[in-house]
C-alpha cells in the first residue's frame, strides 16, 4: 500500500462513517425516489393519450420527461447540502490542529488536498450510484435507456458535484470556522441562481451578459443532451480555479505577499483561459432524436455555406430574441460553430430594433423574422446552395410508456426502505463493532 | 546546534515576539518558560515552520532551514491545540501513524500505556490519555529534534513521572528537546537549559546554575528565579 493510499483510505473513511456523510445519502435516496416517482407519474398519464397515436409519441423522450427531473432533486441536495458534507473535511482538520499532523509526516500540501479531493470524488460517486436503480427499474418496467444521453448527463451532474466540491474545499481553506465557510460556499453557489433570476427578469444587461457565464447555464447543456466542449471545459477550469485557490490558501508556510501574488496569478490564468475557450463552441447533439439539429438534408447544406455573420438588432433579454436562440440560433451553431454573431447596441439598434441581417461573401438578406422558414431561403440564397430532399430518413418513434399505479410501489420500497436501512446498517454495524471492543477493553 | 537568531513576530501592532535569541545545543533539554501570554507558542511555532518570523531566521548547525519542507525533516511538533480525530480508535490513529511514516516502536505504545485502550474511540479518553497519544505522535519518528508546546498538561502526579521518565529516555537516546512548560516545578524536574520569555522579549537563558549566578539567589528554584527575573 503506498503512503498516498493509506492517505486516501483515511479520507474516504472520514467521509463515509460520519453521521453528516449517512445522512446525506439517505436524503439522496428519499429525494431522488420522490423526485422519480413525481416524474414517472406524470410521464406515465401523459403517455396515456400517446401510446396509439405515433406521432404524439415522438415527442416522449425518457431523459427530458423522466430522468432530468430525477436528477433535479439531486442539484438542489448538490447546491445546498453537499457542502456540510465536504467542508468538515478540510474545516475540522484545521480546527482540531490535526492539519499539523499530517504536514508532518510524509505528505506534502498537494498530496492531502488531492487525497480529501479524491475522497470526495468518490463520495459523488456513490450518490450517483444511488440513483441508478432508477434506470434498473425504469428497464423493468419496460422503458427505453438511450445510453448516450444519459451519459452526458451523469457527466454534467459529476461535473456540477465537483464544482460544488471545489467551492467547498476553497471557502474551508479561507475560513477558519465551518459555519462561515458552510454559509459561504453556499452563497458562492447560489450567486449563480442569482444571476440566472436576474436575467429572467430582465433586471440589467450586465446579468444578461453574465448569465451566460453561469453554473446553471451551462449544467443545461448536459440535460439537453448536448456534449458541449465549451461547457465541459468551463466546469474543468472552475473546478481546477478553486483547487488551486483552496492550495494556495492552506500553505501557511507562504509569506503573505507571496501568496497575495499567487492568487493573483491564478485569477489572471482562469480568466485568461476561461476567454478562450469561450471563444469556440464544439458541440455535439447526443440526443436520439437528434432534437437539437435541423433535418439532415438542411444540417447538409448548411454545411457547404462558407461564412455567416449575423447582425442582430435586438436586445439579448428580449423574450423574442431567447426565443431565436432557442429554436434557431443554437441549433446553427451545433452545425457551424464559426457564425461571427454582432449584437448591435446604441444608436443603430434602436433605429432598426427587431431586424437580423445575414452576410455571406459580402452579400447581405434582412428579415424581421426569428423562425426558420423565413431565415432558411434568404441564408440558402445568399450562399447560392440549394437544400436537397430528406429521404430515406429514420423517424424518431417516441417512447410512451404507461406504467400501473400498483408497480409504483416498488420505488417507494428501494428508495424509502431499502436504500436508506441499508445504509443505516453498514452504520450501526461498523460502530457496534466498535462499541464492542472498546467493552472488551 | 539549533540557533534561534533574532525572531520578531507582530499581529497587526501586537508585537508577539521582538529579537527573540537563544541556542539550543544537542542533545539537550531546553525548557522555554514565562507567564501567559509571553510568546511561548508563537516562539514554538516558528522554529517548527507553522508560522513565518517577520525578521530572522533558525539555523541548524550554522545553516539557515528557512522552509518548511526542511524543518519538517528536522523537527517533530506537539501543538498544544492539538484534538486528535475523536472518531477514531486508538488502534486506528497508531495504524495510520506507523503505516504513513513507516516507523514502529512497540517500546513507546507499552511505555505510554496505549495498547489496553487500543479499541477505544479518541473522544472517549482521559485529558491524559489524549496527551499520551499527541506525545506518540510527536515521538513515532526519528526526526533530531522534539518540539513540544505544554507537554505535561492533564497528567496526575504518577502519570508525570512515567511521561518524564519517557523524555529522559528519548534525550538519552540522542533526541534534542524543546518544551514549552507552564508549571516550573515540572521544568525543573527535567530540562537542563531554560529560556525566560516575557512579552515577546528573551528575558534570560541558561542553565539553573548560571541563572541562580546571575540573579544572585543561590539554591534558589527555577520559580524563585522566575518571579525574581520578572521583578
Amino acid at each position: 500500500m503506498s503512503r498516498l493510499s493509506i492517505l486516501l483510505v483515511k479520507e474516504i473513511r472520514d467521509i463515509f462513517f460520519t453521521k453528516t456523510g449517512l445522512l446525506f445519502l439517505m436524503l439522496v435516496s428519499f429525494i431522488t425516489g420522490y423526485s422519480f416517482l413525481t416524474a414517472v407519474e406524470l410521464y406515465s398519464e401523459q403517455s396515456l393519450s400517446a401510446v396509439n397515436n405515433p406521432l404524439y409519441a415522438r415527442g416522449f423522450e425518457p431523459v427530458p420527461g423522466v430522468f432530468v427531473p430525477t436528477y433535479g432533486g439531486l442539484f438542489v441536495l448538490f447546491s445546498l447540502f453537499l457542502p456540510f458534507v465536504i467542508i468538515p473535511l478540510l474545516s475540522l482538520e484545521k480546527q482540531n490542529g490535526t492539519l499539523a499532523v499530517l504536514i508532518q509526516l510524509p505528505y506534502s500540501f498537494k498530496d492531502i488536498l488531492i487525497a480529501k479531493i479524491s475522497a470526495a470524488f468518490f463520495f459523488l460517486l456513490m450518490t450517483i450510484l444511488l440513483t441508478l436503480p432508477c434506470f434498473i427499474l425504469w428497464q423493468l418496467y419496460g422503458g427505453h435507456i438511450p445510453f448516450n444521453e444519459l451519459f452526458v448527463l451523469i457527466s454534467g451532474y459529476l461535473l456540477y458535484g465537483l464544482f460544488v466540491v471545489s467551492v467547498s474545499f476553497f471557502a474551508a481553506a479561507l475560513f477558519e470556522s465551518t459555519a462561515n465557510a458552510s454559509i459561504f460556499s453556499i452563497l458562492l453557489i447560489v450567486l449563480s441562481w442569482v444571476i440566472d433570476f436576474g436575467k429572467n427578469m430582465d433586471v440589467s444587461t450586465f446579468l444578461t451578459s453574465l448569465s451566460e457565464w453561469t453554473v446553471t447555464r451551462n449544467l443545461k447543456y448536459f440535460e439537453q443532451g448536448i456534449l458541449s466542449f465549451t461547457a465541459s471545459m468551463y466546469f474543468v477550469l472552475l473546478c481546477s480555479f478553486f483547487f488551486i485557490l483552496a492550495y494556495i490558501l492552506l500553505r501557511f508556510d507562504l509569506r503573505i505577499k507571496s501568496k497575495l501574488k499567487r492568487l493573483f496569478a491564478t485569477v489572471v490564468l482562469f480568466l485568461l483561459a476561461l476567454f478562450i475557450s469561450f471563444q469556440s463552441s464544439l458541440n455535439t447533439d447526443m440526443t436520439e432524436s437528434h432534437r437539437h439539429l435541423f433535418s439532415p438534408a438542411v444540417t447538409k447544406a448548411l454545411q457547404e455555406i462558407p461564412d455567416l455573420e449575423i447582425d442582430v438588432y435586438m436586445k439579448k433579454s428580449d423574450s423574442r430574441f431567447r426565443d431565436y436562440q432557442n429554436k434557431f440560433l443554437n441549433k446553427l451553431l451545433l452545425v457551424l460553430n464559426d457564425i461571427k454573431i454582432r449584437m448591435m447596441t446604441g444608436r443603430e439598434l434602436n433605429k432598426n430594433y427587431g431586424l437580423f441581417i445575414y452576410r455571406i461573401n459580402g452579400k447581405q438578406g434582412k428579415t424581421y423574422s426569428n423562425s426558420e422558414k423565413e431565415i432558411f431561403p434568404i441564408i440558402f440564397k445568399l450562399a447560392g446552395v440549394s437544400v436537397g430532399q430528406d429521404n430515406g430518413q429514420q423517424v424518431f418513434p417516441g417512447y410512451p410508456l404507461v406504467i400501473k399505479k400498483e408497480q409504483l410501489t416498488i420505488i417507494q420500497s428501494v428508495f424509502y426502505l431499502v436504500i436508506p436501512l441499508t445504509l443505516i446498517s453498514i452504520f450501526v454495524f461498523k460502530n457496534f463493532k466498535l462499541i464492542r471492543r472498546d467493552n472488551n477493553d | 546546534m539549533l540557533k534561534i537568531s533574532n525572531i520578531s513576530k507582530r499581529y497587526l501592532k501586537t508585537v508577539a515576539l521582538d529579537k527573540v535569541s537563544f541556542e539550543v545545543s544537542e542533545g539537550s533539554i531546553m525548557g522555554i518558560i514565562g507567564p501567559n501570554g509571553a510568546g511561548k507558542s508563537t516562539l514554538l511555532d516558528i522554529i517548527s515552520g507553522f508560522q513565518n518570523p517577520d525578521e530572522g531566521g533558525i539555523y541548524y548547525n550554522d545553516q539557515p532551514v528557512s522552509l518548511f519542507k526542511e524543518k519538517k525533516q528536522l523537527i517533530s511538533y506537539m501543538p498544544e491545540n492539538l484534538t486528535i480525530y475523536p472518531d477514531y480508535t486508538v488502534a486506528a490513529f497508531i495504524d495510520f501513524i506507523q503505516l504513513a511514516t513507516g516507523y514502529e516502536d512497540p517500546e513507546l505504545i507499552k511505555t505510554l500505556n496505549l495498547a489496553k485502550l487500543k479499541n477505544r474511540k479518541i473522544r472517549h479518553l482521559s485529558k491524559g490519555y489524549h496527551q499520551r497519544l499527541k506525545l506518540f505522535f510527536a515521538l513515532s519518528n526519528r526526526k533530531k529534534i522534539i518540539v513540544l508546546d505544554e507537554p505535561f498538561n492533564g497528567f496526575d502526579p504518577v502519570q508525570l513521572i512515567e511521561i518524564l521518565e519517557l523524555i529522559k529516555e528519548k534525550n538519552r537516546q540522542g533526541r534534542t528537546f524543546i518544551l514549552s512548560i507552564h508549571h516550573l516545578y515540572d521544568a525543573e524536574k527535567i530540562c537542563h537549559y531554560y529560556t525566560l520569555i516575557d512579552e515577546g522579549r528573551v528575558v534570560t537563558t541558561g542553565s539553573i546554575e548560571t541563572l541562580r549566578h546571575k540573579f544572585g539567589v543561590e539554591k534558589a528554584s527555577l520559580e524563585q528565579i522566575f518571579i525574581r527575573a520578572l521583578q
